[in-house]
């Protein structure tokens, strides 16, 4: 149930009260407009997150299979001597991006990719080719995942906030201020009903006399 | 004369919450809206492509996405096309506007959407399944738009 705002019964207390409630629609149509983007994005991003996820298993199972083959026919040894003059820093760019308000991050591979490339192609076999092109691809899919698991925690924390926001409007701003309204309303009527009957009951007197 | 009921001074306390609240919630919402749009064609040039937000942040654009959006259109286009792209949410919450200056937009969003569109009064409208079918394509170079007039 409502609860009656403390006002004074006067006609400027209900004008103010009408003009407070218009106002609490507008910001409620906003909050609501911009709850249902959220939740848009909210969910689009989980699909993703679950897709990328997936891929970046897939990627990775099949990325140690092929250097286990690969460390198998070359042997450990060799194959270390072979990858260790293959290190390449990363480059990633970090950017932020813009959701209804909500500051996400936004991370990109920089150029091509070779994080294992630069090895001797004429003494290495074709599974370590297999093992760096799948290494590439579990990169890229890593990076992508981190921006969509950050993206999906700010996502679910702005729509709480909003939730709240929206929730103390429908529930409590603007019932409260409708009561209200109508209690004002009543209250005027009862007071017109009185003196219409104060009236009649003087015109009866005078009458009389 | 003023209405006193206008004058700053004499709204209430809660009249003030309520007011700034709403505004509050518009300056959050646009928080994310480009001092001015760029061009395809510069942004592709840029080593970082970004532009510069109304708080002064900056809002940055995926290079593959640039890519994507390049392949579809042909030079003179991509000197045409202003990035990021607007979408308008409308009274109606089922469908929502992207803001177009020319015919460029109503292209890229066509073959995006693989379905013909047409823009009115500088205005192309769809419907949600198409607003998430389109920002799931165009993360980075598309941004919402809470206008208060369709609010009001």
């Amino acid at each position: 149930m409502p609860e009656l705002i403390k006002v004074r019964p006067t006609k400027i207390e209900l004008v103010k009260l009408k003009r407070r409630l218009s106002l609490s629609q507008r910001v409620q149509k906003i909050v609501k407009d911009r709850l249902s983007i959220l939740t848009m994005e909210f969910l689009q991003t989980a699909r993703d997150t679950v897709e990328a996820k997936r891929k970046l298993l897939d990627e990775s199972a099949k990325l140690y299979k092929a250097l286990s083959v690969a460390a198998g026919y070359h042997g450990y040894i060799a194959l270390e001597k072979e990858l260790i003059a293959t290190e390449v820093d990363l480059k990633v760019t970090a950017g932020l991006g813009n959701i209804a308000g909500v500051r996400i991050p936004s991370f990109e591979l920089m150029g091509n990719v070779k994080p294992m490339k630069g090895y001797n192609l004429v003494d290495t076999s074709s599974w370590l080719d297999r093992a760096a092109q799948l290494s590439e691809e579990s990169l890229r899919a890593i990076v992508e995942l981190a921006e969509l698991q950050r993206n999906f925690e700010l996502l679910a924390m702005e729509i709480n906030r909003t939730k709240r926001i929206t929730n103390a409007l429908e529930y409590i701003v603007i019932p409260g201020l409708q009561v209200t309204i109508k209690y004002l309303n009543m209250k005027f009527e009862e007071r017109d009903r009185e003196e219409k009957a104060r009236l009649k009951r003087v015109k009866v007197m005078v009458a009389r006399e | 004369m003023p209405n006193p009921l206008q004058h700053e001074a004499a709204q209430s306390p809660h009249e003030k919450m309520l007011q700034d609240c709403l505004r509050g919630e518009l300056r959050i919402v646009n928080t994310g809206l480009p001092q001015s749009q760029k061009r395809l064609s510069n942004l592709l040039d840029e080593k970082y492509p970004n532009v510069v937000c109304n708080d002064g942040s900056t809002h940055f654009f995926k290079r593959s996405e640039l890519e994507y959006l390049a392949s579809m259109i042909d030079t003179d286009e991509q000197k045409a096309l202003p990035l990021p792209m607007l979408i308008e949410l409308g009274a109606n919450q089922a469908e929502a506007s992207i803001i177009c200056e020319g015919k460029v937009e109503e292209k890229v969003i066509s073959k995006a959407l693989n379905m013909p569109v047409t823009c009115e009064e500088r205005r192309i409208r769809i419907y949600k399944p198409q607003l998430a079918l389109l920002r799931r394509k165009f993360k980075t170079t598309t941004v919402y738009v809470f206008s208060p007039k369709t609010v009001a």
